[in-house]
C-alpha cells in the first residue's frame, strides 16, 4: 500500500513541477489522437451514409413486391449483359431490412416505422457500373422496365463524401502518426526532465538498493497518465463536437445521417485511450532506456 | 565478507584507477583504506559497492559475486551495503527523520517497522533532538550523523565509507568514528578510505595503503604512514615488499589476529572514560553520542 501511494505521489509531484513541458506533452498527444478519432468517427459516418453504395454501386433499382424470383433473375441476367454494367447484385427484402435497421440506427422514430412495418424496405438489384462516374445510361435503361419500383442513383453528394473520406483519410493518418512522433517525443522530454529534477533521489534510491522497477515505475505512470489525458481530451473534444455538429445541422438532407452508434464510440474512444497510454508509456521508456542516472 | 582478487579496473580512456589488488575483508572487521589522492581509494569502494565493474579479476561481497551479478540484482546487494560520502548525499527537501526513512521506505520495509528503527538509529547517531530539522539547519557533522544513520538503518553487513570525515574539522570528525567504532561493534564490517592521517594513527585498526591504483601495504594495526615507506615516493625497492603484502593478504598472519582479537580493539584504540557504559552492542540497545565530543583521547594524539 505505501508503495502504490508513494508511486503516485511521486508521478503526480513530477507532472506538478514541469508544468509547461507537460502540458505540451499532453497538447500533442491530444491533437494527434484527435485526428485519429475524428477520422476513425468520420470514416462511420461515411460508411453509414454510403452503405448502400459501398463497392462502387451507383445505381439501384428497387423491386416490387410482386416480382415472381425467376422474373428477378431473368432481369439480373439482363442488366448484368450490358456494356456500361461491370456487376449486379440482388438484395432480398430480408438483408435491406438489416442494411435498413443499421442505416437507421441511430433515429429511433426511423427505426420504428420500420419495425412496425417491415414490409416498406424493398427488394433492389445494386449496379455495379465499368465506369463509377457514368451511371446515367444506365438509370436512363433501367426506368419503364416492368416490374421495377423506382430507380435511384447515387447522386453527386455521395461521391463527393466518398472522395472526401477517402482523401481526408490518408491526410489525416499521416498528420496523426507525425503528431503521435513528436507526443512521444514530448512525453520523453517531460520524462527526461523529471528524472534529471529527482536525480539526487534517484543517486541514494540506487544507493540504498531500490529495485530498478521501483524507481522506474513514478515515471512511466507520468508517462502514461499524460498519455491518457492526452487521449481522454482528444475523446471528450470529438464526442462533443460531435454532439455540436448534430445539434446544429438540422437542415441537412434527411438521407443524411451524422448521428454515430454509442457502441461505436465506446469501442474506438477506449482504443484511442489505450493509444495515449501506449504512447505515454512508450515514451516514458524511451527516456529511462537512454537516461545515465538510471544505468547499474 | 569482502574479497578481491586479482582486480584491475582501467577507466574508459586509458587511466588504470587500481591494479592486480587482493584483498580479503572478514567479517566485524574495521579496515581503513588509505593513500594519496588518485592512488585508488574511491575507485576501490565504488567496485565493492558494484558502481563500477573490474576490467580483470573477481569480486565477492556478501556472498554475491558483485563482479558477474546479473544488473537486476544489483539493488539487492546494495541492500546488505549502507554507504557514507564526503558530500553527504541528503535530500535538501527532507528532514533528518524523512531522509533516514527515504532509505527504507524505497526498499519496501513496512511503515511500522520504519516507524520503529528509524527513531533507534537517529538515537545511535546522537540526533534524536533534531529528528525534524532540515539538512541545511544542520552542521557538517551533524548531516554526516544523517548519512551514516540512513546507511546503517537497514542494518547492512558492510559499511563503506568515502572519506566521511573529509568535509569536518577535527572534533567533529571524532564524533563521527566514533560512531563508525559502535557500528563496527555491532558485528557490521565497515570499510573506510580515508586521508585523516589523526584518525587512522589513533584508533590503530587495520590499513590497507594504496599507491598509485597498487596495494602496497596491509598492517592488522597499522598507522596511516610508516617512516619506512613514504605514501608519495615508492621506489624501486619497494615494488617486492608491495606485492608480498598484497599477494597473501586474507592468509596473512597480518590480518588474522586483527579478526580474532576484534572485539579488544576498540578498547586499545580509544580507551575513552565516557564509553565505559556503552560497550554492548548498539543494534539492540542503542546509545546515545554527545554531541560535539571532542575531548577524546583520540583528538590529544593528532
Amino acid at each position: 500500500m505505501t508503495r502504490i501511494s508513494y508511486v503516485l505521489r511521486e508521478a503526480f509531484t513530477n507532472i506538478g513541477r514541469n508544468g509547461l513541458v507537460v502540458l505540451g506533452a499532453i497538447l500533442a498527444v491530444f491533437i494527434s489522437l484527435t485526428l485519429t478519432f475524428g477520422t476513425l468517427v468520420f470514416g462511420e459516418v461515411v460508411r453509414i451514409n454510403t452503405i448502400q453504395w459501398a463497392e462502387d454501386v451507383r445505381v439501384i433499382a428497387f423491386v416490387r413486391d410482386e416480382v415472381s424470383p425467376q422474373a428477378i433473375a431473368d432481369l439480373t441476367t439482363e442488366v448484368e449483359s450490358w456494356d456500361e454494367v461491370r456487376d449486379v447484385f440482388f438484395v432480398s427484402k430480408a438483408d435491406a431490412l438489416d442494411e435498413a435497421r443499421d442505416l437507421f440506427a441511430n433515429q429511433p422514430a426511423v427505426l420504428r416505422v420500420i419495425n412496425e412495418n417491415p414490409d416498406i424496405v424493398p427488394a433492389s438489384l445494386r449496379i455495379q457500373p465499368e465506369d463509377p462516374s457514368e451511371y446515367r445510361t444506365i438509370v436512363v435503361r433501367l426506368e419503364g422496365t416492368p416490374g421495377l419500383e423506382r430507380v435511384q442513383s447515387a447522386g453527386p453528394a455521395i461521391d463527393a463524401m466518398i472522395a472526401l473520406r477517402d482523401g481526408l483519410r490518408i491526410m489525416f493518418w499521416l498528420l496523426a502518426l507525425a503528431l503521435g512522433v513528436a507526443a512521444v517525443a514530448l512525453i520523453a522530454n517531460t520524462i527526461h526532465m523529471a528524472i534529471y529534477a529527482r536525480r539526487e533521489e534517484i543517486e541514494i534510491m540506487r544507493l540504498v538498493g531500490a529495485s530498478n522497477w521501483f524507481v522506474r515505475v513514478p515515471f512511466l505512470l507520468e508517462g502514461a497518465i499524460e498519455g491518457l489525458v492526452g487521449a481522454g481530451l482528444a475523446v471528450a473534444f470529438i464526442v462533443i463536437a460531435q454532439q455540436m455538429a448534430l445539434d446544429r445541422l438540422t437542415d441537412l438532407p434527411e438521407w443524411i445521417n451524422l448521428a454515430v452508434e454509442n457502441d461505436f464510440i465506446m469501442q474506438r474512444g477506449a482504443l484511442v485511450l489505450l493509444f495515449g497510454v501506449v504512447a505515454g508509456l512508450v515514451g516514458s521508456g524511451l527516456s529511462l532506456a537512454v537516461h545515465r542516472y538510471l544505468r547499474t | 565478507m569482502i574479497r578481491l582478487e586479482n582486480v584491475t579496473k582501467v577507466y574508459d580512456g586509458g587511466v588504470v584507477a587500481v591494479k592486480d589488488i587482493d584483498l580479503d575483508v572478514n567479517k566485524g572487521e574495521f579496515v581503513f583504506l588509505v593513500g594519496p589522492s588518485g592512488s585508488g581509494k574511491s575507485t576501490l569502494i565504488r567496485l565493492i559497492m558494484r558502481e563500477e565493474k573490474p576490467t580483470h579479476g573477481g569480486i565477492w561481497v556478501a556472498g554475491k559475486h558483485a563482479s558477474t551479478l546479473a544488473s537486476w540484482k544489483v539493488p539487492h546487494l546494495r541492500r546488505s551495503i549502507g554507504t557514507v560520502f564526503q558530500d553527504f548525499k541528503l535530500l535538501p527537501s527532507r528532514t533528518v527523520y524523512e531522509n533516514v526513512a527515504f532509505a527504507m521506505e524505497v526498499t519496501g520495509k513496512p511503515p511500522q517497522i520504519i516507524r520503529t528503527q528509524v527513531p533507534q538509529v537517529l538515537k545511535l547517531v546522537g540526533l534524536s533532538a533534531k529528528t525534524d530539522r532540515y539538512p541545511r539547519q544542520l552542521s557538517g557533522g551533524e548531516q554526516q550523523r544523517v548519512s551514516i544513520a540512513r546507511a546503517f538503518v537497514n542494518r547492512p553487513l558492510i559499511l563503506l565509507a568515502d572519506e566521511p570525515t573529509g568535509n569536518l574539522d577535527p572534533g567533529t570528525s571524532v564524533g563521527i568514528m566514533r560512531i563508525l567504532d559502535r557500528i563496527n561493534r555491532t558485528g557490521t564490517t565497515v570499510v573506510m578510505a580515508t586521508h585523516d592521517h589523526a584518525i587512522v594513527d589513533a584508533m590503530r585498526r587495520r590499513v590497507v595503503q594504496l599507491d598509485r591504483g597498487r596495494l602496497v601495504r596491509d598492517e592488522s594495526r597499522g598507522v596511516y604512514e610508516t617512516m619506512q615507506q613514504p605514501v608519495t615516493q615508492p621506489t624501486d625497492a619497494e615494488e617486492p615488499e608491495a606485492d608480498d603484502t598484497s599477494t597473501g593478504s586474507a592468509a596473512t598472519p597480518d590480518a588474522s589476529p586483527n579478526v580474532e582479537t576484534g572485539e579488544d580493539v576498540p578498547v586499545d584504540a580509544a580507551p575513552d572514560p565516557e564509553d565505559s557504559g556503552g560497550e554492548e552492542p548498539v543494534a539492540e540497545e542503542p546509545v546515545t553520542v554527545p554531541d560535539g565530543t571532542g575531548e577524546i583521547p583520540v583528538v590529544e594524539e593528532s
